[in-house]
């Protein structure tokens, strides 16, 4: 013991006797407010002010009563608050505007409470009680500031601070980390324990997560969202006491397309982003508040960018469409974005060679070329990432041209584009969660919109809803039976002879979602007509209800047919002298004429490029203003968050330009005016950021006379990871197609 | 200058007007009469010892004795037409300056062997090619690339 410690314990000593609580005493007790340790003090702390201010609840938190006899009132710091049976106690507080410090309760899983941080005082209890656990009782007299409840969040703090490692300055999460800024609002100044930290491998999850495991707290949010929501079993508590750690537990990569969250959810930086991994500091990032267009969702994102580039991509929340989470291909496929990206406007030469020009130079060459052909041997295609304002400009740049061979990629040779409901999502994302039988016909939808599928997992979890699935065998993240493979199963729904009839029509909300993968066959007609009598006759389709779905594949899929961008004849393409394509990739360009010249208008060199006879570079969605309308009919809009790379300009200017070179100017010159132009075709794309549903149902459709094939349903989307132009140019994504879709 | 003459004829004899030619102009005689400064630097050399030569030709003299102090050691640049202060290397600056006594030669031996890097001269003036530009400057060749994205390269078929 050294000299130093004897003489301060004789003077502590000694201070008890002299002065009861002196603040400039040399030591101090641990307690940061070592004056309420005395039990005057607090009692006049408790004791509730006359006339209290008004407090607001915590981010807006706002409650339903279904029954409003279930409503008790329980008492937050004096505070009468009116909750339903059953909240707990930090709901109750966080209702009467109180934040109580959280780690590992999440108001999206379930409660947990094992890290005590959300301890307050409740009357007549002996020990503070974890808050995030206690339902709330009549009567309840809950006390958030009282010493009792601040000395016990600081010895939490202190308890969870002993084996942290102090390296806030070389982690990812420093800046939002939840520890960070809990121990700076609720803990102490100085620690206890001057014992070694513990120390934890880590573990390997994958190409998208990297792990620091000495950080882990053990809050276990990523176990519960990886049982919970991804629905996989893949993550673990291993151990007990101090040797306690999370992990897989045999040595597994971690293979969900909703892995990313856990980055999201870890309060802590034990889970950060890998590929993020010492990029930059999240003070640094603009954040642009947009929506991601890899899938037919719609998630709604932040685009975090520093300078001319994208440094990381979040959720952003929207209880309708993504609640708070993204797939991994949303969150991750942002490093495409600065790979095989077209900067110069190129003319292909009599060599084969492509030659960088100007765009006075390729523009003039294109419009020399399209007055040279006829006008049905004009055609245009939309890429599956087009926002909608440039799918409008190209549509009336063809029609001024005398063509009306123009479509967008993914819907097929016949899109039926007269009802709206023949190709939404009805239901709406968020109004899965009242079905009770789900009938998949020919979707996977964990790798067609990973977001819908969540929402299915969410309902069949809690209700335990019925799911069927007709299609190719498949990998579901939750129970389901496998009816059949093919139109013929459908028939026999449809007819009342398959047993998963009686449960479609016994329900109560009863849903089916038709696949986009169909759009391209050829049957497609015989295959609705058979979808929609099983609608009639299990009495899918009410005026309360509507639950004939189709869940669409693309981003732009919705907007064109919106826009009604539907071809004339079914065989322009063996026909065209002049292509048009508007990012569109993945249209299958064998049958085109060799001597068709093509104009390949889009932002990464992929595969379309190498037929073009000339590139136009063009702009990202990041780097644009664009309306595009989710699967559900939500029109959403995308805001410039970095600016264009090299020569390339927005997609409409690039049309509207091209229009003016060959003679037939467009009739506008700002994107106000082009919604203007819009607002005649289609007035639903303007209202931005609401559901506009359709309004007459699939049943005014007659019946068509076509006869199914007995091709059995084929899988749309083969890769997960690798949809688009932007993710076939992401390594992250093809790290992931490598290590993750391995059989 | 008797001797200077004969020694001239000598080495004519001996090796031929043309050569006699040519080492008059390497050695900067001819310059001499343009240049007053090279001309008294040749005369101040008649008689001094020779210290030393360092790698880029330059030779150190000095000359003790009737010389004012100060004026005793001087450099004869190798570089007869375009010469200036900087062309002289480190390890020769404190004996040309009077800091040390040890000589150049004598002082590389101290020259670090890991990161002592070698001598330049300052190239002001002469042209943008030859003046040190930082990593971020337009006209630094090896300048850093501060495009933040990949174009395609239009190389495959």
């Amino acid at each position: 013991m050294g000299l130093g410690l004897l003489a301060s314990r004789a003077l502590r000593s000694s201070r008890i006797f002299t002065s009861p609580v002196s603040r400039n005493a040399i030591v101090r007790t641990i307690v940061s407010t070592p004056e309420l340790q005395n039990p005057e003090a607090s009692a006049a702390a408790q004791s509730p002010p006359e006339d209290l201010p008004i407090r607001t609840p915590v981010a807006g938190a706002r409650v339903e009563f279904t029954n409003p006899d279930d409503a008790i009132e329980v008492f937050v710091d004096g505070y009468p608050v009116k909750i339903p049976k059953g909240m707990t106690v930090l709901q109750a507080c966080e209702l009467a505007g109180v934040d109580i410090p959280r780690f590992c309760y999440h108001s999206r899983l379930s409660i947990a409470g094992n890290c005590r941080m959300c301890l307050v005082e409740v009357e007549k209890s002996p020990k503070p009680v974890a808050s995030c656990a206690m339902p709330a009782l009549p009567g309840m007299k809950i006390k958030t500031d009282t010493p009792i409840a601040k000395k016990a969040r600081e010895g939490v703090m202190e308890f969870l601070l002993m084996n942290h490692p102090l390296d806030c300055p070389i982690c990812d999460q420093g800046g939002e980390c939840d520890l960070q800024d809990q121990s700076m609002a609720f803990g102490s100044d100085r620690g206890r324990f001057t014992e070694m930290k513990r120390s934890v491998v880590d573990k390997n999850l994958g190409p998208l997560v990297k792990t620091v495991m000495t950080r882990c707290i053990q809050c276990t949010r990523c176990v519960r969202f990886a049982t919970e929501v991804a629905g996989v079993q893949d993550l673990g508590m291993l151990g007990r006491g101090s040797g306690e750690e999370i992990g897989t537990y045999v040595e597994k990569l971690m293979t969900s397309e909703l892995s990313g969250n856990v980055i999201d959810i870890c309060p802590v930086g034990a889970l950060t982003s890998k590929p993020f991994a010492f990029k930059a500091r999240n003070w640094e990032l603009k954040g642009t508040e947009s929506i991601d267009v890899t899938d037919a969702v719609g998630s709604n994102i932040r685009i975090d960018s520093r300078g001319p580039e994208v440094m990381r991509i979040l959720p952003r929340l929207n209880e309708d469409i993504n609640e708070e989470w993204i797939s991994d291909k949303t969150r991750f496929f942002y490093d495409g974005l600065k790979r095989q990206r077209l900067n110069d406007p190129m003319i292909r030469g009599a060599d084969g060679r492509f030659k960088a020009v100007s765009w006075r130079d390729a523009l003039a060459v294109v419009a020399e070329v399209i007055h040279q052909v006829k006008p049905e041997e004009i055609v245009g295609v939309a890429g599956q990432l087009s926002d909608a304002e440039s799918m409008m400009a190209l549509k009336d740049f063809l029609n001024k041209m005398g063509s009306n061979n123009i479509w967008c990629e993914g819907n097929g040779m016949h899109p039926n584009a007269d009802l709206r409901s023949g190709y939404l999502l009805n239901n709406g994302i968020s109004g899965l969660e009242k079905a009770d039988v789900f009938l998949l016909v020919g979707t996977q939808p964990r790798v067609e919109a990973a977001m819908v599928n969540a929402r299915i997992r969410k309902t069949v979890r809690e209700t335990h809803a019925k799911v069927g699935y007709i299609g190719p065998p498949t990998d579901f993240n939750y129970d389901y039976q496998h009816l059949g493979t093919g139109p013929q199963t459908l028939t026999e729904i449809a007819e009342g002879r398959h047993p998963f009839y009686s449960a479609l029509s016994n329900a109560k909300n009863p849903v089916i979602i038709v696949g986009a993968g169909i759009f391209e066959r050829n049957d497609k007609d015989a295959i609705f007509s058979v979808v929609e009598t099983i609608a009639k006759k299990g009495n899918i389709i009410r005026p309360d209800w509507n639950g004939l779905n189709v869940l669409l594949l693309n981003a732009a899929q919705a907007a064109s047919l919106d826009l009604g961008l539907v071809p004339e004849s079914e065989h322009s393409i063996e026909s065209a002298k002049f292509v048009y394509l508007m990012g569109a990739d993945d249209v299958s360009l064998e049958k085109v004429p060799s001597d068709a010249f093509v104009v390949y208008q889009g932002h990464h060199g992929d595969q379309s490029v190498y037929r073009a006879n000339v590139i136009l570079p063009a702009a990202a969605f990041t780097e644009k203003e664009g309306t595009y309308v989710n699967a559900e009919g939500c029109a959403q809009q995308t805001l410039p968050a970095v600016p264009t790379v090299g020569d390339a300009r927005d997609d409409w200017k690039i049309i509207r330009a091209l229009s003016e070179v060959a003679g037939v100017r467009l009739p506008y010159d700002t994107l106000g005016a082009i919604r203007n132009r819009i607002r005649t075709v289609a007035p639903n794309l303007l209202h931005m950021d609401e559901r506009q549903p359709a309004t007459f149902s699939a049943l005014l459709k007659p019946e068509s006379g076509n006869k199914t094939s007995s091709t059995p349903f084929g899988t749309a989307v083969e890769n997960f990871y690798m949809t688009n132009s932007i993710t076939r140019a992401s390594k992250i994504m093809a790290q992931c197609t490598a290590m993750l879709l391995k059989k | 200058m008797a001797s200077v003459l004969k020694g001239a004829l000598k080495s004519i004899r001996e090796r031929g007007l043309g050569n006699f030619l040519r080492e008059l102009r390497e050695e900067g005689y001819l310059s001499c009469l343009a240049d007053g400064n090279l001309l008294q630097t040749k005369i101040h050399n008649i008689g001094a010892t020779l210290v030393g030569v360092d790698k880029f030709g330059n030779k150190y003299y000095e000359k003790l004795g009737e010389t004012q102090y100060g004026r005793h050691r001087w450099v004869e640049y190798a570089l007869k037409d375009r010469y200036n202060a900087s062309q002289v290397p480190a390890e020769w600056h404190g004996w040309l300056h009077f800091i040390t006594d040890h000589t150049g030669d004598e002082l590389l031996m101290l020259k670090p062997k890991r990161y002592g890097v070698e001598h330049k001269e300052n190239l002001s003036g002469e042209g943008d090619e030859y003046i040190y530009h930082s990593k971020g400057h337009s006209l630094n060749p090896g300048q850093r690339d501060w495009t933040r994205y990949r174009a395609w390269e239009p190389t495959k078929p």
